[in-house]
């Protein structure tokens, strides 16, 4: 038990690959193509109840503010260690993936015909660069981490996707390549200003942090701008943030089902989370300077996405559209640089990954049912399939917001965190912190009008296309993967308690950091402003 | 602080009844006793509702005084829902004076509208679902009214939309419902984004979003009503709604109510939300979820009276949806149409209340309202049931000789919101007219302006009550008039508003086929279909369950209204001050400055508080025995109020009575006049078609915005300009590829390819600056 408890995240990103190996020495020596989804799913299943271990422990911290941190020499020469940890930020997400992934392989359950293995195989290598991203505290690691995430997405786009796969794959790596080649630089010039000003040079996270605290790493004239720049081009881009989104919908319209729901679900989260992890606590003076022009785009990809969700002919495309303009408000909350409107960014990436990914999953239910995702072939669905549009009006619900499920209190507090907060100019005439906040807020009105006008046509209304007459409604599989999803809307929801608490510490924590960077210029919120 | 934890039983209920009847209830839906069950769980849990409601009510059976006699709230914790830094949210609820009475009419009245409902439904397919989404709507509503906190509130307020959209789209096969269900919560959302922008400026105004004080875990948690009541009042003037004051507070939140009160400018999803069946319509579109805007603005009483300029938006805005919808009322030949403008109306009416600072007459006319409304939504139930699913009204007619029940006491609700004396109409409508003409928060003449209008309006109610109500009972019988086109042959446009443009692409341009094409198609029928009447059709009185709800309500409509007879009338017949209703809600408005329209005792008690102070005058020995579990000082402030009451007022009061009553006597004979020997009569085709107000709202918003969306914002920037970007730098880099090709043959031309080129130039990069540094 010791071990497990002091390797615990070595052994999270790990036993997916033995996952990995132990698929394909199945296909090796017993060549039962059949049973390797469940050989996938026993790996995933038991990750994640490894996983669990972590929400158990949480609590107990490192002196450094993180849990179940370990740190491990790797290469000597450049002073490289696979440094782990988990703090409030990353636990739930760490979480939501190992909790997302069985969930995507029983989606997969008849869908895969071609390929397999490879098909599995690719799934598990993709959860372990996953957790790798959400827990490593080195940032070549982290680097490493973050571009292996590329490469079983862009197989399973590319080689499993629809009719438009390759333009789709391409397109996806460009963009996010694109983004992360910067961030190396700036990875790599971190290292060497560490070395030039403390004599010596490192990858480590907490110790950079550690010496710009403290002063001994200072950024001179615009270093740490460009710093920051180069790291958010990456995430902004990952996330995707206005103007770079349009590699998304091409890359979840051609994505197959298993991989849109970890797309929406997991891998956009990595561009905010790196946000919240790297930019804020490394550049506070960048993050608070840059923040206007975040929170722009992010006004303009909440409204922009909605209203190009809104005339989508496909299903989803719609959906894919939904999550710009989700993220857009993850960005804004994120920025606002209060404690709720940070707390919130937080939560709406939970929320966004269940929603989201429950509302892909469903897409791709009809879709192996029909082989159309096009709004115009269905009509009156609720007839046929009273179940299935049971469980798509509430999920649809989760993501517009309604009170009660998880994406209001996500969106609340991200909010009511823009509308107090002290980043945005405030002249005699007008505060563009409120103005940002109303603007943002027509996203809560445009999000009812795409996702209920879309299912007043799909699944309201006469059956009008024969071939949806004979349609059959969930199977016991498909109502158990998505059962977890509804539960978990519902709950998180009306509780939202144990996960706000368990991030509460390590948000205050960067609010703090970004904001007293600004030498009493801005003021700090919390209970005691008034 | 006073608690009882029997409170939060009169929401769970009916949600518990709500799970029941969609997990269990859909369990047995083809049993034979599934409708029994279901009905029974539905009827029963409302009952367990309605009789705890009266219990903290009254104080029966508790052990603290009933909450509509007590001076603090009855609360209750349940958990600490959202506590993020500072900003607290409970899931607690509290009912103190204004939602005491609230959730007295709102159990009682849908406890009678769930009865008449099994039989209403009896026979659908669906009834279970029916009835899940029934309970479920008490349970918002419920929640709405006793939330203690406004996040709470917009908890109930958001869930009523929600339940509100599932039942106007009940009849899912019908185009009209579930386009008239989309509009409605679409709508709905536009005013809840004022709500919510409402919600964080007072929080950040107050720190606070409470409406109560209270202790919760150890933490003391202020009421945010008290302390807007504690603010200087707003100046009046235009600026001040965009000053980020108590003003803005005020009009965002006003937003959010003519959103979910059908008020200009977002009123035109309610008649449509006629497509749902009648219960609903009773229940939702009339008694209780539409006046919640009503109740919003009076709970937060304590903000409008500090912001003159929103009392006066307001007051604008109810007066103008009241002439405005009156109008449209007169020309629709759909029972339900005429209702529901008539709904929209009278809701306008209560606006009027409130902006002219008569909050207590607003919830007196919203509680008459649901009583008489109710009741003719229903009888409208009763007759459309007996005529097999036919609401145009110019094919009934006579329908008094075969339907009594539903004629006799559709009657008590024509003369209620006609305005006739001793019916409950006239009290609170007759005091709105009275507080409207002396108002001083208003500035002159705008009061008059006001009153005037609103006279025109009562006028114009008696006349289109009267012709519906003549239509459908009295003249010859019509039953199988050929109309030259049939309304339900009416291009969905008209009938879709919101929703009409959205749909020109998809699949269902199809239109409906007209009524009598319904029965071709191949799905089972289990909708609310009308199907052509057989010749020997006659209408047919309803079921025990159907007419004994409309007896109650009927009842309810003629002597509720004698709750809140004002002073100036009781005092003629030397019955002292009787206003039971005024005494009630006293309290609960906030006492904030002079202006105060009326009689109210001038003070700066905060919220909640009564004015204590001591006078000589010795009431009404009965208003004593009603009050006697009240603390004297208490008692005494409030009878305080009335001896300002100067003669010339009381006299003014009374004048004004008399001549509403005889305009109303008027519009009733006008009407009677005009449709009684012609019911056919042909109305201005503008009021048809509604001031063509959806055509507006399409042809000038929606239609731009989807157009913009899909040609400009899709095909064009994401498709076209940023796509262009993207691939014209990729079909550059192919093109220098192309020209190295004679360098590098074989190159593969490939994106991918390319990348791995460049991140191999910049590895390079790197491995020579590295080895430049250690060299």
């Amino acid at each position: 038990m010791d071990f497990i408890s002091q390797n615990l995240l070595t052994i999270l990103i790990l036993f997916p690959v033995f996952g990995a190996v132990a698929t394909l020495a199945h296909q090796m020596f017993w060549k039962q193509e059949s049973q390797l989804k469940w050989v996938t799913l026993g790996f995933t299943i038991v990750n994640f109840l490894l996983s669990l271990i972590l929400v158990a422990g949480r609590g107990a911290q490192s002196a450094n503010g993180f849990l179940y941190e370990s740190n491990t020499p790797w290469i000597k020469a450049i002073n490289t260690n696979f440094h782990f940890g988990v703090d409030g930020l990353s636990l739930w997400l760490v979480v939501l993936t190992t909790f997302i992934m069985p969930i995507s392989i029983l989606s997969t359950w008849h869908a895969v015909e071609k390929r397999p293995t490879a098909f599995y195989v690719f799934l598990l290598l993709l959860e372990s660069a996953m957790i790798g991203v959400f827990v490593s505290l080195d940032l070549l690691v982290f680097y490493l981490f973050f571009e292996a995430s590329l490469i079983p997405m862009f197989f399973l786009i590319g080689i499993w996707g629809g009719d438009n796969r390759i333009y789709a794959a391409v397109k996806f790596f460009i963009f996010t390549m694109l983004g992360s080649l910067l961030m190396l630089v700036a990875i790599i010039s971190l290292y060497y200003l560490h070395l030039d000003q403390t004599g010596v040079g490192t990858f480590d996270y907490v110790t950079i942090l550690h010496s710009l605290e403290v002063g001994k790493l200072v950024f001179a004239g615009s270093t740490g701008t460009l710093l920051f720049l180069a790291f958010a081009l990456a995430f902004a881009i990952k996330v995707p943030l206005f103007p770079f989104h349009t590699w998304l919908p091409d890359a979840h319209t051609e994505a197959p089902t298993a991989g849109s729901v970890i797309l929406a679900a997991v891998l956009l989260k990595m561009g905010t989370y790196g946000l919240m992890r790297f930019n804020f606590p490394l550049f506070p003076d960048a993050s608070r300077e840059w923040a206007f022009v975040f929170i722009i785009l992010g006004i303009i990809g909440i409204i922009y996405g909605a209203l190009v969700a809104m005339v989508q002919p496909d299903v989803k495309r719609l959906v894919a559209y939904s999550s710009v303009a989700h993220m857009g408000f993850v960005i804004i909350g994120m920025f606002s640089f209060t404690e709720w409107g940070m707390q919130g960014a937080l939560y709406q990436m939970l929320n966004h990954g269940i929603s989201t990914g429950a509302l892909f999953l469903l897409v791709g239910f009809i879709y192996e049912r029909r082989h159309t995702r096009q709004i115009s072939e269905f009509g009156g669905l609720a007839n046929v399939m009273p179940i299935y549009a049971t469980i798509f009006v509430i999920t649809a619900m989760s993501s517009v917001g309604l009170p009660f499920l998880n994406g209001f209190v996500g969106e609340f507090l991200i909010m009511i965190g823009m509308w107090k907060s002290a980043i945005l100019p405030v002249s005699a005439t007008a505060n563009w912190n409120y103005i940002s906040t109303m603007l943002a807020g027509t996203g809560v009105i445009f999000a009812a009008v795409y996702l209920l006008w879309m299912i007043q046509r799909v699944f309201f209304g006469k059956v009008t296309n024969e071939k949806n007459r004979t349609l059959s409604d969930l199977s016991w599989r498909e109502i158990g993967l998505i059962a977890p999803l509804l539960a978990l809307m519902v709950y998180m929801g009306v509780y939202p308690r144990p996960f706000l608490d368990t991030s509460e510490a390590s948000v205050k924590a960067v609010q703090e950091r970004v904001m007293h960077q600004a030498g009493g210029t801005v003021a700090k919120n919390g209970p005691s402003e008034k | 602080m006073v608690e009882n934890n029997l409170l939060s039983l009169i929401i769970f209920a009916p949600l518990a009844g709500a799970v029941i009847n969609w997990l269990v209830g859909g369990y047995l839906k083809d049993k034979p006793y599934s409708e029994p069950f279901s009905g029974l769980v539905a009827c029963g849990t409302i009952a367990i509702s309605t009789i705890v409601a009266f219990m903290i009510a009254f104080g029966i059976g508790t052990s603290h005084q009933g909450a509509l006699f007590g001076t603090e709230p009855v609360l209750d914790h349940i958990w600490t829902w959202v506590n993020v830094g500072g900003f607290r949210a409970d899931f607690a609820l509290g009912v103190d004076r204004l939602s005491g009475i609230y959730v007295c009419f709102v159990t009682f009245v849908g406890l009678l509208i769930h009865i008449f409902a099994t039989g209403y439904m009896h026979g659908d397919k669906g009834f279970y679902r029916f009835f899940a989404y029934l309970n479920l709507f008490m349970f918002s509503m419920l929640t709405l009214i006793l939330a203690d906190n406004f996040l709470l509130m917009f908890v109930g307020w958001e869930g009523v939309g929600l339940c509100s959209y599932l039942l106007i789209g009940y009849y899912i096969k019908k185009d009209e419902a579930r386009r008239a269900a989309k509009k409605a919560f679409v709508m709905n959302r536009i005013g809840d984004w004022g709500v919510l922008m409402g919600i964080f400026l007072v929080f950040t105004m107050t720190g606070s979003i409470s409406f109560y004080d209270k202790a919760v875990d150890g933490a003391q948690v202020s009421s945010a009503l008290a302390a807007f009541a504690n603010m200087p009042t707003d100046a009046f003037g235009w600026g001040t709604i965009f000053a980020g004051g108590i003003t803005s507070v005020a009009v965002l939140l006003f937003i959010g109510a003519t959103g979910k009160s059908a008020q200009i400018p977002l009123f035109t999803w309610l008649p449509d939300a006629m497509a749902g069946p009648t219960p609903v319509s009773a229940l939702i579109h009339a008694a209780t979820m539409v006046t919640a805007g009503v109740y919003m603005v009076v709970r937060c009483n304590a903000i409008y009276q500090n912001a003159p300029t929103a009392m006066f938006i307001v007051a604008i805005i109810g007066c103008a949806t009241a002439i405005f919808a009156a109008t449209i009322g007169l020309a629709q030949n759909d029972i339900k149409k005429v209702l529901a403008y008539s709904t929209v109306s009278q809701l306008g009416y209560m606006f009027l209340a409130c902006g002219v600072g008569a909050f207590v007459a607003a919830i007196f006319h919203v509680m008459t309202h649901a009583f008489f409304k109710a009741l003719l939504f229903l009888g409208s139930g009763s007759v459309i049931h007996g005529m097999h699913h036919e609401q145009d009204m110019r094919k009934m007619g006579n329908l008094r000789k075969y339907m009594p029940i539903t004629f006799i006491t559709m009657m008590m609700g024509w003369l209620a919101i006609c305005g006739i004396p001793i019916w409950a109409g006239f009290f609170s409508k007759d005091e709105i007219l009275y507080r409207t003409f002396a108002s001083r928060n208003i500035p002159e003449p705008w009061n008059y302006v006001l009153w005037i209008v609103g006279l025109i309006t009562a006028v114009l109610t008696a006349v289109y009550m009267t012709r519906m109500m003549w239509m459908t009972f009295f003249g010859s019988e019509r039953f199988h008039l050929e109309l030259e086109h049939d309304h339900r042959s009416e291009p969905p446009a008209v009938a879709g508003g919101l929703s009409s443009s959205f749909d020109d692409e998809s699949h269902e341009a199809h239109v409906q086929p007209p009524a009598t094409a319904d029965g071709s198609d191949l799905d089972d029928d289990d909708e609310e279909e009308h199907h052509a009447l057989p010749p020997n059709f006659h209408p047919h009185e309803s079921p025990w369950t159907m007419t004994v709800p409309l007896i109650v309500l009927a009842v309810l409509s003629t002597i509720g209204g004698l709750s809140g007879i004002p002073y100036a009338m009781s005092s003629l017949f030397g019955a002292g001050d009787v206003n039971i209703i005024e005494h009630t809600l006293d309290p609960v408005i906030a006492k904030v400055g002079k202006k105060e329209g009326g009689h109210e005792t001038p003070s700066v008690k905060p919220h909640a508080e009564p004015a204590s102070k001591p006078h000589a005058a010795i009431a009404d020995p009965n208003l004593n025995d009603l009050y006697a579990s009240t603390e004297a000082p208490h008692l005494a402030g409030e009878t305080a109020v009335h001896e300002e009451h100067s003669a010339e007022e009381l006299s003014t009061e009374r004048l004004l009575a008399v001549l509403s009553v005889l305009l109303a006597l008027s519009g009733i004979a006008i009407g009677i006049a005009v449709f009684g020997k012609n019911p056919l009569l042909k109305m201005p085709k503008i009021l048809e078609e509604k001031w063509r107000i959806d055509e507006f709202y399409n042809g000038y918003i929606v239609d731009p915005i989807t157009n913009l969306s899909r040609e400009g914002l899709w095909k064009g920037f994401d498709l076209g300009f940023i796509d262009g970007i993207v691939n014209g730098i990729g079909y550059f880099i192919v093109e220098a590829g192309r020209a190295l090709r004679g360098i590098q043959v074989g190159f593969v031309r490939s994106y991918a390819a390319i990348i791995l080129l460049g991140a191999l130039a910049v590895l390079g990069y790197f491995i020579y600056y590295g080895l430049k540094l250690v060299g």
